[in-house]
């Protein structure tokens, strides 16, 4: 029964492991470039979509807030990874990468159709070997990337350069650095630094936030994980003299259920997270009474092995969501093989509780406050059956799923106004008062010789029947990927991934849609390893075969790109 | 001796990793450091656009499996500009390479490499305007490109610990419009350093 719960229970989280594990991200928390297990559209680091197939619904995952991201960025309304204050392990690394097509002595001959300028991205960092539990780390990082069609527009929007380094207006910028504690009962650090973002807005408006200083610290001991960082943040808008500052302290208090705790059947974790903010001058979204305290508890419930419920439930003044979900494994009296089943339901009145509650939208004489928290409520119901079955080096799995969704959150546009290559939308986020239904079904084959070679191919598609005319994003239809990992002599890594993904549509941030055409996407990884040593030179390059497109209304071009990094652990 | 704890601390941050056992533990069993010089000459469109130009650098080479070494250069070469009307003489040009060279039994001592290659350039102009948008005017500011090269290395004069080479290398940067092709000859000397 064991190893078919197992099976199981690794069917689950393949699609969540599937596409990010072999190619490297060009940076921490930009996997969803490398992604196309479903609808993943990059405008740039600071704002994606990202929706793996069969996750039902119609939102992207980083839209909705989970306690598992409690330590990600709240970059205006989606819960980023990036900018990462995460710690990383004790060593020191440097990155440096580009987008494929500089000039260089082409330049000197190229009269006509010149290409636009092509930008990089930088990362150095440290964190220190720990000294009687003590360590330093400090962390400088910039992703040039996304940056150069919206440069011209940005630029008049900013005093100065806006960047730690260079000139190219980066969608993000950050440096910090700090010291930290740990040994077998804490871990704690404080990291302070600065940063400047972009940040994409339900308008569409891409609005700069420079945050000096940012100061975060995190301790985590016994069964407590204790995190509150303080940000300065100046907004400006230079081309009409705006400027204002939003003064913000937030984090949270988690409970887990410790070792003791999971061994029983209920398995019970509590928290609260915060945001307090002071808004000054001409700050361009807003948060009801300026505060909102996110109280929310976690319960899992495992009577049997084969059995468990996880419930989380989150409640303030003014919102509520639920997530929870069911999962049995079967019995099956064949070997190898595991089945399971399950349901998974979530109910809300916003996706991300902890997010603003208004957009100021003042452009072009039209002003408008864009309400973003709408009334009503939204519910989601999903069930599937999952297989995966085992013979000698082969393995096959699929997954088939109903989902059904009502009050999914949508905007109502009242216009839309042209600015320069830009356009934006103003009205205010609603709901769709129907049922919108899908069913999705994946299929995979994993096969793998020892440790030095993998391979998986994995399809799937998704119909939905829903006034998709009033979806953010129709969804892609169908994907199919391949994936293969070598290690050669147990210190030349070789990891690449090819994949397809059909059409994608904006319909909501453009007077006609924005369709981003399905196309195919080959990414490779090649790693020497010193693992003796601790050293890893990695190459990376994304996107080779793709038509350089934009992905996201009001962002830059994927392009090709080379990423190399070299780390050194200790 | 004081070269050998230099760069075992710079570069290995450790130095003990003398028995080849495992594939993976032949890394580093062996160093060598080399000054390399050549020409390098543009292929293709690029032969309208700069001149030969001498370079010179520095290498590094390591036993990474047994027939497989590792290594990286660093080049430096002021490359001059052909056409007309570009306001500056030349361009700053820097390279650095990360590859493998293959020692085919077959073919020894000649060893067969590839690898990946990053060109930074910046044009040798102190001049007042800032940006310059026609041509020659991206490379007022920093230029990076990657490519990939494959290349022999040939050694020919061996003495002691140093050794006397040949290395050609061709190499492809991407760049755009047009992917940019050069050949590149040189000579090094290299020292064993253990």
């Amino acid at each position: 029964m064991k190893s078919s719960l197992s099976t199981t229970l690794s069917v689950l989280t393949l699609s969540a492991v599937l596409a990010g594990a072999a190619v490297d991200p060009e940076m921490e928390g930009m996997e969803a470039v490398n992604r196309d297990d479903g609808t993943f559209l990059v405008g740039g680091p600071t704002y994606f979509f990202d929706r793996i197939l069969g996750a039902g619904g119609i939102h992207s995952e980083t839209e909705l807030w989970t306690p598992q991201k409690l330590r990600n960025r709240l970059l205006f309304n989606r819960m980023s990874l990036l900018p990462s204050w995460n710690p990383m392990e004790p060593s020191v690394w440097v990155k440096t990468g580009n987008e494929l097509g500089d000039m260089i002595y082409q330049d000197v001959i190229t009269e006509t159709d010149r290409p636009t300028n092509r930008t990089p991205i930088l990362e150095g960092g440290f964190r220190s070997p720990s000294f009687k539990g003590f360590w330093a780390m400090a962390r400088g990082f910039q992703d040039d990337h996304y940056s150069a069609r919206t440069y011209s527009y940005r630029k008049k929007m900013v005093s100065d350069e806006f960047a730690i380094f260079g000139e190219n207006y980066p969608m993000f910028s950050s440096i910090y650095g700090g010291v930290g504690f740990t040994n077998d009962f804490v871990n704690a650090s404080v990291l302070a630094g600065e940063e400047y973002l972009w940040e994409y807005m339900e308008s569409s408006r891409w609005i700069p936030v420079h945050m000096a200083p940012r100061v975060e610290g995190r301790v985590d001991f016994w069964n407590f994980e204790l995190t509150a960082a303080y940000e300065h943040a100046e907004y400006q808008d230079a081309r009409v003299d705006e400027s204002g500052e939003r003064n913000e302290v937030n984090g949270s208090v988690l409970y887990k259920c410790g070792n003791a705790c999971q061994k029983g059947m209920f398995q019970l974790s509590a928290g609260i997270a915060f945001r307090f903010v002071s808004d000054d001058g001409d700050v361009y979204t807003g948060l009801d009474n300026d505060r909102v305290l996110w109280p929310f508890m976690q319960l899992r419930v495992q009577p049997f092995r084969w059995l468990r419920a996880d419930a989380m439930f989150g409640m303030n003044d003014s919102d509520w969501l639920v997530q929870d979900s069911v999962e049995m494994g079967m019995p099956v009296p064949v070997k190898g093989l595991g089945v399971t089943i399950g349901v998974k339901n979530i109910s809300g009145t916003r996706l991300n509780p902890l997010a603003d509650d208004k957009e100021y939208f003042n452009v072009k004489s039209v002003s408008d406050t864009m309400d973003l928290s709408p009334s009503g409520q939204m519910n989601l119901v999903q069930g599937y059956v999952a297989f995966a079955d085992t013979i000698a080096s082969v393995s096959l799995g699929g997954r088939a799923t109903f989902w059904t969704e009502h009050g999914a959150e949508t905007f109502d546009v009242e216009d839309f106004v042209k600015d320069g290559i830009l356009e934006f939308r103003y009205g205010d986020v609603s709901r769709i008062d129907s049922w919108i239904k899908g069913v999705t079904g994946e299929l995979w084959l994993d096969t793998w010789y020892e440790d030095w070679f993998k391979f998986r191919a994995l399809a799937g598609f998704e119909r939905i029947d829903g006034p998709s005319e009033r979806f953010e994003v129709t969804p892609a239809e169908y994907f199919v990927a391949f994936t293969g990992d070598w290690l050669i002599r147990k210190s030349f890594r070789v990891s690449h991934s090819l994949r397809y993904r059909s059409d994608a549509q904006w319909n909501l941030r453009s007077p006609d849609p924005l369709v981003v055409k399905g196309d195919w996407y080959w990414d490779a990884t090649f790693e020497q390893q010193f693992p003796r040593h601790g050293l890893y030179l990695t190459g990376t390059l994304i996107h080779v075969l793709a038509d350089e497109v934009i992905q996201v209304p009001n962002g830059d071009y994927d392009r090709l790109r080379f990423v190399c990094t070299v780390r050194k652990t200790f | 001796m004081r070269l050998k704890f230099i760069l075992s601390a710079i570069v290995l941050c450790c130095a003990s990793t003398l028995f080849a056992q495992n594939p993976a533990d032949s890394a580093f069993s062996k160093i060598y450091v080399s000054i390399e010089g050549g020409e390098m000459y543009p292929f293709g469109d690029l032969i309208d656009a700069v001149e030969n130009s001498f370079y010179g650098g520095v290498g590094f080479r390591y036993s990474y499996w047994d027939d497989f070494d590792g290594f990286v250069n660093f080049n430096y070469a002021y490359v001059k500009v052909r056409p007309e009307g570009i306001p500056y003489p030349g361009v700053h040009q820097f390279v650095g390479r990360l590859g493998l060279d293959w020692h085919w039994k077959y073919v020894k001592p000649l060893a067969i490499g590839a690898g990946f290659t990053c060109n930074w350039a910046r044009a040798d102009y102190d001049g007042e305007d800032d940006y310059l948008k026609g041509r020659g005017g991206m490379l007022l500011d920093n230029e990076t490109e990657f490519g990939w090269f494959a290349r022999i290395n040939m050694p020919f004069l061996y003495y002691r610990s140093f050794t006397i080479g040949f290395n050609a290398l061709w190499e492809q940067i991407w760049t755009l419009p047009e992917r940019s092709n050069t050949l590149t000859i040189g000579v090094y000397v290299e020292r064993r350093v253990w």
